[in-house]
């Protein structure tokens, strides 16, 4: 063994001294290129940048001119400092490491350095061609033809179509509905039933369903404008801006909590919530939102509101322990540019972050000008829980005056500071406690109080670790339920009035810069240039308001159509464009475009409004067409791509939960505020690395209200919300997925919570009920399905009861288990 | 390479939404490249009656292996502790040298150097170098490929697990499990196609972001299984109430439900819901009857160390796995180590009572695994997978004690099983284990080994989202570590 190793490594030495002996001239050789180099490059590098591959980096080996031309990181050999050659730097694993498995042996960098120092010649002959990567899809590249796609044309007035079946026409929807129907030859379904049409619009509406007072309300009002009566009131109730207000949450990756190892709370993220339902419930202009969110600290002045609504750009991931601190800001810039591209404007830009898009005409420039709106943007935090306190937490109220000093105010800071000093006392001595990996952990505020406890009876009192936890809580408290001109909030910050320099990042590497950017918007959209004016009043750029102006406005090609397209969708379960975040040429191609034009200009015209929007598609024949299959329709468009009848749905799972609640009488319609808890089984809390961190308590009452106010944690999403397809909780969710899956019945059947309920609700029936079975049955069935059940339908349930009391099951346990049934039941949980 | 490589070159008709919203049912199928699409029986055009999501599908190619265990070291093993043998750092304790590293420490040019800590032996007809922590192990070497030069993006526990869960360093992507089962469906429909088994001691940092199905249908997601108790989470019917009230309770909820489907026979998912019923009624029988090692012998029984001390969850929960592949569960993944600190691999204090412990806990299980697998002939679909999401550095983390710092630059997996060549071991670290330098693999080639061994072509395997064809192993894609491919 000892022998083979000398050998092998005397052979090496010959090789190298070999090597190291190349003359100049025999480097230059035509054989010295064909024996000792081109062996080398084939075996090493023409996998990725050989005349068979696919260029990596745009980089061809092959012949002269590719060595010269590069890729890109630049020419590969330098001919004016040939030593200095970006080939040799990666070969000796330099700022490149190529080949990137493993280094080449010495033997082989040694010939490959003296080829190229001797001046990397190719001999006649040998020179290989170029392999011809594909060219690039036209439709990527910004022309006049490419800026005539529909999306990207200015939106249109087109004229009301003429139809044949002008009775069924109730709206001018009804036209560009029915016109394609007539080409197509189908017809509409008839109108549905009443009931089934006012829980439809309950639920579209306001996400609840309608008391089987409503429904009779409406059923016997013979009124031209019954139905219409219905969605004005809707419109009006409070509980439209939770059901509407959370399909604007789904956009913009809503979540609590900031994912990875500590998957820490982000402060105050609730009222970020709470000013999107106001907002929906207000009917605040759409344009008015948008620019809210994207600019509202820069407003002069800022309003409450306008604060409250940067907390936008505070909702996504955030790793407080990045492997490099410079990506991470890209990844965070990124997670904003994505969001905001997709939301607001259906372009999926993020696709052009390490090279053009490949499918849309978004250049690799046109990301990064983007993304220089951006560039002002303080990182949410730096690791601890101090920095997300300076980076991303401000006040709501910014005017002097409105900090009006009160005895109440007084008094809360005054508990506040007195909080704040048992905390610090306990902080400074457990810093001359801990050990070093816990002071690093200690960063992060969430554990704070575990590790305290850690130091119980070990250097503090348990007297004194009892009153720190309580002041925490407290503390949290008091933060939370401040009056709102004294209160903070989640916010954008920006590092000053001078924002960082933009440059385009080569493949979207942090650290290789390439040209410098200006903000400019997407050149495909013909757009202006964007008008800046630095702030008076804050500390930031005033690029962002720039942004917004140009996204919430009349001339902007997408903006109208992207949201008017969201409400379409949330009414027929599909938008015009089926993917409502993408509207190029990946994306689904709209079913009727006129239709989204035409609806796009009634939501300028009417001042960017949402209810007058609702209103008019629901007074539509469309809207209120029956579900009912026909078989002919069926056969011909089994996808309902054309609107021949009204999509059934499944419930979400918000209404799902809510509609348990509502169903048994607990439902607490309280608004606002911090999130709540439900009860988490321990089996799920057992996947946490600390079994129940990060997860609070809400009394039995507080956890009846609706589930928009649960709080959401990225690493921890309630179960019965994620079993029934809650929104992915990391990125923009624009539709969300219904699946059909064995879990859910098992947590429909068996969970804690669906059991719990089954009691109230059998509790519930008892009292409004009383002892009769045929009523206790009658009024459960009609609570959970909202109509009046039929005869056979109340014997089924009697029969059941009956049947499970003859097996000794105590009557209110059986009557628990029927109601246990009906939460169970397909029409329970699907809409006509 | 073919159109399905990064962003989609061309346009393809996605299904984006059938009927009401995105279904799950639809997007099943959506597996691009050519035959694919057809050989699944899933409704891929949104159209056709449903058929569970989880229903078996083919892969792309024959595969080596059907199902997969992975044994997750949570916290990051030591290297150069366990099958990483660094002969040359004896007699360098204490020695401060030039070493480059990068832990949660941040980045350090020197350290104090931690010789290792156990003695090595060569075992099995490869004469592989094992150290003293896995004595049972060590007898399945001949069964073992070594990857000893493995590197991650990342040195820190929450991206660095996001990583080799699946594949990317930051949150929200589907990890390995849901991409096996979104690939291959399940065997068994009456088990969970993806099934996660926790330390005791808690899960590991980040929770369920670790066994997430990110983008994709819940369908795919993870279920936990208890060794404990009961199994699954919401199995068990309610205390007191029977399974005979249980199914009088069903066949009421049928008559309900079929009597609303009667005018609505078009709807696919109200069938869908009430065959679900069935299935969940079905699962309530099939997961205890999986569960049950009391059908086992006392000789497997000790054989995974069932009646050691220390190794007695890890090995029950090995046997499950056992029992749970051979019923045509996909995917298991059990992770050894919990919490924080010295509940998991973690060592940043006391490297020997750390490692000491965790070895003590998983060396008899694995290697029960491997031996009853293979006696069992189901060793060769079995793919076996072995590591954390990182080593541990050469030098010591403080300035006393033996504590080791994270290391992503190099470290060690090995895998076993479904194809892979035992008795051999590939690439290499430096002296001091500090780095690979020869061969060096990626996570990400890990990944495309284990979709390889399951019948993929690793960068064929891909699911619309945010508009481009994702993977699991990226945009730039990863081939295979063919090396230790038989």
């Amino acid at each position: 063994m000892i022998t083979r190793l000398s050998i092998s490594t005397l052979s090496l030495l010959v090789l190298l001294t070999a090597a190291a002996a190349t003359s100049a001239a025999d480097a230059d050789s035509a054989a010295f290129y064909k024996d000792k180099v081109l062996p080398i490059l084939e075996a090493r590098c023409f996998e990725c940048h050989g005349p068979e591959s696919e260029l990596k980096g745009g980089l061809f080996l092959g012949n002269r001119e590719g060595l010269l031309e590069g890729g890109e990181s630049g020419p590969a050999v330098d001919t004016e400092a040939l030593e200095d050659s970006v080939l040799l730097d990666a070969i000796n694993y330099g700022s490149y490491e190529m080949p990137p498995d493993s280094k080449l042996p010495d033997d082989e960098i040694a010939i490959l350095t003296a080829w190229v120092k001797a001046g990397a010649s190719i001999p006649e002959g040998s020179e290989l061609e170029r392999p011809e990567i594909k060219h690039a899809n036209p439709a990527t590249l910004v022309t006049d033809e490419t800026k005539n796609y529909w999306a990207f044309r200015p939106v249109a007035n087109p004229a009301v179509p003429q139809v044949k079946n002008s009775t069924w026409v109730a709206s001018p929807i009804d036209n560009f509905i029915l016109q394609k129907l007539e080409q197509a030859k189908l017809s509409p379904a008839s109108r549905a039933e009443k009931q089934q049409l006012i829980r439809r619009a309950y639920y579209d509406l306001t996400g609840l369903p309608p008391s089987i007072a409503d429904i009779e309300a409406f059923v016997n009002d013979k009124s031209d404008r019954a139905f219409e009566k219905v969605i004005d009131r809707l419109l009006e109730s409070p509980q439209y801006g939770e059901r509407w207000g959370r399909h604007w949450l789904d956009l913009v990756r809503y979540a609590e909590s900031n994912s990875y190892e500590r998957d820490g709370t982000k402060p105050f993220a609730w009222r970020y919530r709470d000013y999107v339902i106001k907002s929906f419930n207000e009917d605040k202009p759409y344009t008015q939102f948008v620019k809210e969110q994207l600019a509202g600290d820069e407003f002069e002045p800022p309003t409450p509101d306008s604060i409250v609504a940067t907390g936008y750009y505070r909702l996504g991931i955030w790793d407080d322990e990045p492997v490099s601190q410079k990506q991470a800001l890209y990844d965070d810039l990124d997670d904003v540019l994505l969001t905001t591209s997709q939301v607001f404007l259906g372009l999926t830009m993020n696709c052009a972050r390490c090279h053009d898009h490949k499918i849309d005409p978004l250049p690799q420039k046109d990301y990064y000008s983007f993304l220089a709106f951006f560039s002002g943007f303080k990182r949410y935090g730096d690791r601890s829980h101090e920095s997300v306190q300076d980076a991303s937490i401000g006040p709501i109220a910014i005017n002097p005056e409105d900090r009006t000093r009160n005895a109440a105010r007084q008094e809360m800071d005054r508990e506040l500071g007195e909080q704040d000093r048992k905390i610090n006392h306990v902080n400074r001595r457990l810093q001359e406690l801990m050990t070093p990996p816990e002071k690093e952990d200690f960063k992060a505020v969430e554990v704070r109080v575990d590790i305290a406890r850690k130091y119980a009876g070990k250097g503090l009192s348990n007297k004194l670790v009892d009153d720190y936890a309580a002041a925490v809580l407290r503390r949290k408290e008091i933060l939370d339920t401040r009056p709102s001109e004294v209160a903070q909030a989640l916010i954008i910050k920006e590092v000053g009035r001078k924002p960082r320099d933009t440059f385009i990042l080569v493949r979207g590497n942090a650290n290789v810069e390439g040209e410098k950017v200006e903000p400019a918007f997407p050149s495909v959209l013909s757009p202006p240039d964007p008008v800046i004016k630095t702030p008076v009043m804050t500390e930031s750029s005033g690029r962002r308001t720039a942004l917004a102006n140009w996204i919430a406005s009349d001339k902007n090609q997408l903006t109208a159509r992207v949201m008017v397209n969201r409400i379409w969708q949330h009414h027929f379960g599909r938008g015009i464009v089926g993917s409502s975040n993408n509207f190029g040429n990946i994306g689904d191609k709209p079913t009727h475009p006129e239709l989204l034009d035409w609806l796009a200009t009634r939501f300028m015209q009417g001042g960017w409004k949402l209810k007058a929007m609702h209103k008019l598609i629901m007074l539509s024949s469309t809207y209120q067409m029956s579900s009912q299959a026909s078989e002919s329709e069926l056969a011909a468009d089994p996808a309902n791509k054309l609107y021949w009848r009204f999509n059934m749905r499944r419930l979400s799972s918000e209404e799902l939960r809510d509609s348990v609640h509502a169903a048994n009488g607990s439902l607490n319609l309280k608004m606002g505020g911090p999130s709540i808890y439900p009860i988490i089984p321990q089996e799920v809390l057992a996947g946490q690395s600390r079994p129940g961190a990060g997860w609070g308590n809400s009394s039995e009452q507080e956890r009846a209200r609706r589930a928009v106010y649960i709080f959401i944690k990225r690493s921890l999403v309630e179960p019965l919300m994620a079993d029934f397809d809650f929104a992915d909780v990391d990125a923009t969710c624009p539709v969300r997925f219904v699946t059909t899956q064995p879990t859910q019945a098992l947590s429909l059947l068996n969970s804690e919570f669906m059991n719990r309920q089954a009691a109230v609700f059998a509790e519930f029936l008892k009292k409004e009920a009383g002892t009769d079975s045929a009523n206790q049955v009658e009024l459960g069935l009609s609570r959970a399905t909202q109509r009046r059940p039929t005869k056979p339908e109340i014997d089924r349930g009697l029969a059941l009861i009956e049947s499970l009391k003859a097996d000794g099951v105590p009557d209110d346990i059986a009557l628990k288990y029927y109601c246990l049934t009906l939460f169970n039941m397909n029409e329970f949980l699907y809409l006509d | 390479m073919t159109e399905s490589n990064f962003c989609g070159r061309t346009r393809r008709e996605f299904l984006w939404q059938t009927g009401a919203g995105f279904t799950g049912t639809a997007l099943a199928g959506m597996l691009s490249e050519d035959g694919f699409l057809e050989n699944q029986a899933v409704a891929a055009d949104g159209e056709t009656a449903w058929t569970t999501p989880l229903a078996p599908k083919k892969p792309h190619y024959d595969p080596q292996a059907t199902s997969v265990i992975f044994l997750y070291m949570y916290g990051g093993p030591s290297h150069i502790d366990t099958f990483d043998y660094k002969p040359k750092m004896k007699g360098m304790d204490n020695k401060t040298i030039d070493v480059k590293t990068f832990g949660r420490g941040g980045h350090k040019n020197q350290g104090r150097i931690v010789e290792p800590r156990w003695n090595f032996k060569q075992y099995g007809e490869c004469g592989k170098w094992v150290s003293d922590l896995f004595p049972h192990k060590a007898e399945m070497v001949d069964d073992i490929a070594f990857l000893h030069s493995m590197t991650a993006d990342s040195p820190i526990h929450g991206s660095a697990m996001l990583m080799m869960n699946s594949g990317k360093i930051l949150s929200g992507s589907p990890c390995l499990g849901s991409w096996t089962t979104y690939g291959l469906g399940s065997e068994n429909q009456n088990l969970p196609g993806f099934v996660v088994m926790l330390d005791p001691r808690g899960g590991p940092i980040s929770g369920a972001k670790n066994w997430s199905c990110g983008y994709m249908p819940a369908s795919y997601q993870a279920t936990i299984m208890r060794a404990q108790g009961t199994p699954i989470l919401n199995l068990a019917p309610p205390a007191g109430m029977t399974s005979e009230t249980q199914q009088k309770l069903l066949a009421t909820l049928d008559q309900y439900n079929k009597e609303h489907q009667k005018a609505r026979q078009d709807n696919t998912e109200l069938a869908a819901r009430i065959a679900n019923y069935e299935l969940a009624f079905r699962m309530q029988t099939a997961a205890p009857e999986a569960t049950d090692i009391s059908q086992e012998t006392a000789a497997t029984h000790e054989m995974y160390g069932l009646n050691g001390e220390k190794s007695g969850t890890f090995g029950k929960q090995c046997l499950l796995a056992r029992r749970l592949v051979e019923r045509g569960v996909r995917f298991v993944q059990i992770y050894s180590g919990g919490n924080h600190n010295d509940a998991n691999w973690d060592a940043h204090g006391d490297l020997e009572v750390n490692h000491n412990l965790h070895a003590a806990e998983t060396d008899k299980p694995i290697a029960g695994l491997l031996k009853d697998l293979k006696q069992r002939g189901m060793l060769k679909n079995t793919l076996i997978v072995w590591g954390g999401e990182f080593g541990r550095q050469p030098t010591a983390e403080y300035a006393k004690g033996t504590g080791r710092d994270h290391n992503s630059y190099g470290f060690t997996m090995w895998m076993a099983g479904g194809g892979i060549k035992g008795g051999t071991s590939v690439g290499t670290t430096d002296e001091l284990g500090s780095k690979a330098v020869e061969n060096r693999y990626h996570v990400k080639n890990l990944h495309a080994t284990i979709l390889n061994q399951l019948g993929f072509d690793p960068n064929k395997l891909s699911y619309f989202y945010d508009g481009l064809e994702q993977r699991l192993v990226g945009v730039e894609g990863a081939q295979p570590i063919k090396q230790v491919i038989a």
